[in-house]
């Protein structure tokens, strides 16, 4: 039997839990929407670390079961989100996307017209809307030869070509262009009709180098070695001639500087005709690039073999792989150049590979800026 | 009916904390990855048209067309049917697609940007490698190094890029390794010349579990689960330079041999023993406990250029060029040879259902050989039409055909 007094504290201490889970319910609604924009916010820094893709994956799970989160606000979030985070956000967009019945075309139209969004995520936005509309996605691509998103103008000049334009129509398509192999296919068009197109310059390709070698790398051991005339082009001071690996008529024969020029269109330097097809060696290559402004660019290197770059003295890029493949624009670095003089140097590594699609020794250097386009040196 | 046998294990993996790894070739069993159930390409209880395609597209129970293109193979999983794509600028929008087994449509899709190099061969494609399942989710891999996990309703479970862990990990070429799941572990092998290395990927969560230095080589072949005689499962790899067993849970190594591998076609093993693509083919003893295997033989007229080496009751088959052929399991001795009349290239590991082997080549044909004990007849040749790179999924009596750009399901009508 209880106590009069224990009963309504017993009613008292009811309505207080009543009141806290009330309290507590109507705060769990809220925090929970402050939570998805939190977890939201979470996919966007992602780092490439264990401990970032375990907290990711607890993440993406409650963002799966949550059902405040939509289809815009994640493709929204891929704006500032690191290359990490915006895969992330990209696949809990398209399960948003699937989960919403695809019906999203008002929101969607909006969302791709905003060319201050994310390219990634408008670039899904558009395949969503034009996967069965063509008549919409011809419309669309034709106001979209100029886009910010590199992914929608490729396509965008893709389509536009392919409809067999006249050659003023391909000019100005070849000026939008910035993919290298867009732009090559481009010109090759206009030859056909006739046209043609200074391909080097289109690029912005270097085509003036001073070479020296070859320098001993028999066995590819000495990618890293810094030889004399790479220590000397550091301190800015290089001799004339070098000891080298070339024997002639049994006598050891210094390397000198040569200066060669890129005669083909694509502006390749082939080292393999110039040096003999030597194998197991090292040549330096370096250039000035007379820059009409401090700014950013880009160097882009086709290269067959082993390569090492360095711009006014600080090492850009590095990639020791031999006789995988040759394109434009294979390997890209984002550097600042200086007003005036800039100084370019390549270090090429042939390794010593017998088949026969292994005996090219060549490369090709061009600047530009982060969309491509060339940056061309003053008076050029 | 297979739908339910599916949750059936389901309901016993949540019950008693496993995921039961049923890989048999059993009709209707599922085709977890490269190669199917055990990496054994065959299916015997499978009965398949041996007429199928053509104009008429006869056997033909749906054919879709999917974005982008792949030299990889499908998996199924139930009834799904999964495979990957690569497609629009570069190829660097990278597609995992489930596909219905029923009618051919799209079930549901996932859809990453490759942060890794996107450099290949014109044939090939970014969307190279098989993917693989352990039943409860599906592990995509891509020649850019991308790996992404997604459950069996499509859903982002994680998501890793492996080449912006090891940025110089990539091949120009394009890489094709394709992964294998095995004791929660997700297993890749990326050998190139730059970050040359193996990993094992948590299944949960995506992280590194172990990873292991490899020879700086290109190498495209895949690793394989064997079973060890104290039932203990290790990943077998292979390089130009090596061919080793690790342990999956933590990359411990569990021997290795000083053999030089082919690095295209891949290792498989069947009747306690290891057939590599080496010196032509080099079969080893899995039956000693606690030992490093011994060689049981070698024979160089049964070289592989790229088809993985597959066992069908007591002969072992390796196709080189367009060449097939015959030898026999236990002494390496070769039985016969045939010759595929005017194939072209042949990149997909060919596939047997019941007795007959089907063999597609680039262009899009496929040669049927009914496998006998004295010679193998070509017994029909038919044309897709659509080139072909990846190697078939077989389930039930279903074959499905990755095109490059789309995918086929045959059965008979």
């Amino acid at each position: 039997m209880f106590a009069k007094q224990d009963i309504h504290s017993s009613i008292a201490k009811l309505k207080q839990t009543a009141l806290a889970l009330f309290i507590g319910l109507g705060m769990g609604v809220t925090l929970h929407a402050e939570t998805s924009t939190e977890l939201i916010k979470q996919l966007q820094s992602l780092q490439p670390n264990d401990a970032s893709n375990q907290t990711a994956t607890k993440t993406i799970k409650q963002l799966n079961a949550a059902n405040d989160v939509t289809v815009i606000q994640s493709l929204t979030a891929m704006k500032g989100a690191t290359p990490l985070g915006r895969n992330w956000l990209l696949g809990l967009a398209n399960s948003l996307y699937r989960k919403s019945g695809k019906s999203q075309t008002a929101e969607l139209s909006t969302f791709l017209s905003d060319v201050s969004q994310d390219g990634e995520a408008r670039y899904i936005a558009f395949q969503w809307l034009t996967a069965n509309n063509a008549e919409l996605r011809k419309k669309l691509l034709d106001g979209m030869k100029q886009d910010p998103s590199p992914e929608l103008r490729y396509l965008a000049i893709s389509e536009a070509v392919a409809a067999k334009p006249d050659t003023p129509e391909l000019l100005s398509l070849l000026d939008s262009a910035r993919h290298a192999q867009q732009v090559v296919s481009i010109i090759g068009v206009l030859k056909e009709k006739g046209t043609v197109v200074d391909q080097v310059k289109q690029f912005g390709l270097l085509t003036q180098w001073k070479l020296i070698g070859p320098f001993d790398n028999v066995g590819t051991v000495n990618f890293d070695k810094v030889f004399p005339v790479e220590a000397d082009w550091m301190n800015g001071k290089v001799k004339d001639e070098y000891e080298s690996k070339l024997v002639v008529d049994g006598k050891n024969v210094n390397a000198k500087w040569i200066n060669e020029s890129a005669k083909s269109e694509d502006g390749t330097i082939d080292l393999a005709a110039i040096y003999s097809n030597e194998k197991g060696c090292i040549v330096y290559a370096a250039t000035e690039f007379d820059s009409e402004k401090e700014q950013d660019a880009e160097l882009r290197l086709g290269c067959i073999n082993g390569n090492k770059t360095w711009l006014n003295g600080k090492l850009v890029m590095s990639n020791e792989v031999y006789h995988t493949d040759m394109k434009i624009d294979q390997y890209i670095e984002t550097v600042r150049l200086k007003a005036g003089k800039n100084q370019i140097l390549v270090k090429l590594s042939q390794n010593e590979q017998k088949e026969q699609w292994a005996q090219r020794f060549a490369f090709q250097l061009r600047v530009s800026d982060s969309t491509g386009k060339a940056i061309l040196a003053k008076g050029r | 009916m297979r739908f339910k046998l599916r949750n059936a294990f389901a309901s016993c993996a949540l019950t008693f904390g496993f995921l039961p790894m049923v890989f048999t070739s059993s009709l209707h069993a599922d085709w977890p990855q490269f190669r199917g159930p055990n990496a054994g390409s065959i299916s015997l209880e499978s009965k398949l048209p041996t007429k199928f395609g053509g104009e008429s597209k006869a056997n033909v129970a749906w054919q879709t067309k999917l974005p982008g293109r792949s030299v990889g193979g499908a998996i199924v999983i139930g009834d799904q049917v999964i495979t990957t794509s690569s497609s629009g600028m570069d190829q660097r929008r990278l597609h995992l697609i489930s596909v219905n087994d029923k009618d051919g449509s799209i079930r549901w899709q996932q859809e990453f940007v490759a942060r890794g190099r996107t450099n290949c061969h014109p044939t090939s494609a970014i969307a190279a490698p098989t993917p693989a399942s352990d039943g409860k989710y599906v592990y995509a891999f891509y020649s850019s190094n991308d790996l992404a996990c997604v459950d069996l309703d499509g859903n982002l479970i994680w998501y890793r890029s492996l080449s912006t862990d090891f940025p110089k990990a990539g091949n120009d070429v394009g890489m094709s390794s394709s992964p294998i799941v095995v004791d929660g572990v997700c297993i890749v092998q990326v050998e190139c010349q730059g970050d040359s290395f193996a990993a094992g990927v948590s299944c949960e969560d995506g992280s590194i579990l172990w990873r292991m230095d490899r020879p700086k080589q290109a190498n495209w072949a895949s690793p394989v689960v064997i079973k060890l005689p104290s039932g203990e499962q290790v990943v077998v790899m292979q390089s130009s330079q090596d061919l080793l067993a690790v342990a999956p849970k933590t990359g411990k190594t569990v021997w290795t041999m000083d053999v030089k591998c082919s690095s295209i076609p891949s290792a498989m093993a069947a009747e306690s023993r290891l057939f590599v693509p080496a010196a032509g083919l080099t079969v080893f003893d899995l039956s000693s406990v606690g030992a490093v295997p011994s060689k049981l033989w070698d024979n160089n007229k049964l070289a592989a250029n790229a088809c993985s080496p597959l066992v069908v009751g007591k002969r072992v088959y390796t196709i080189s060029r367009t060449v097939l052929a015959s030898a026999d399991l236990f002494s390496g001795e070769l039985k016969w040879q045939a010759r595929l009349p005017d194939a072209k290239s042949i990149w997909a590991s060919p596939v047997v259902a019941g007795n007959n082997l089907y063999i597609f080549t680039e262009d899009g044909k496929c040669f049927v050989v009914n496998l006998g004990d004295e010679k193998g007849e070509v017994v029909e040749t038919n044309d897709l039409g659509e080139s072909v790179l990846g190697s078939p999924a077989i389930s039930g009596n279903a074959m499905y055909v990755r095109g490059v750009s789309s995918i086929w399901k045959i059965a008979e009508k």
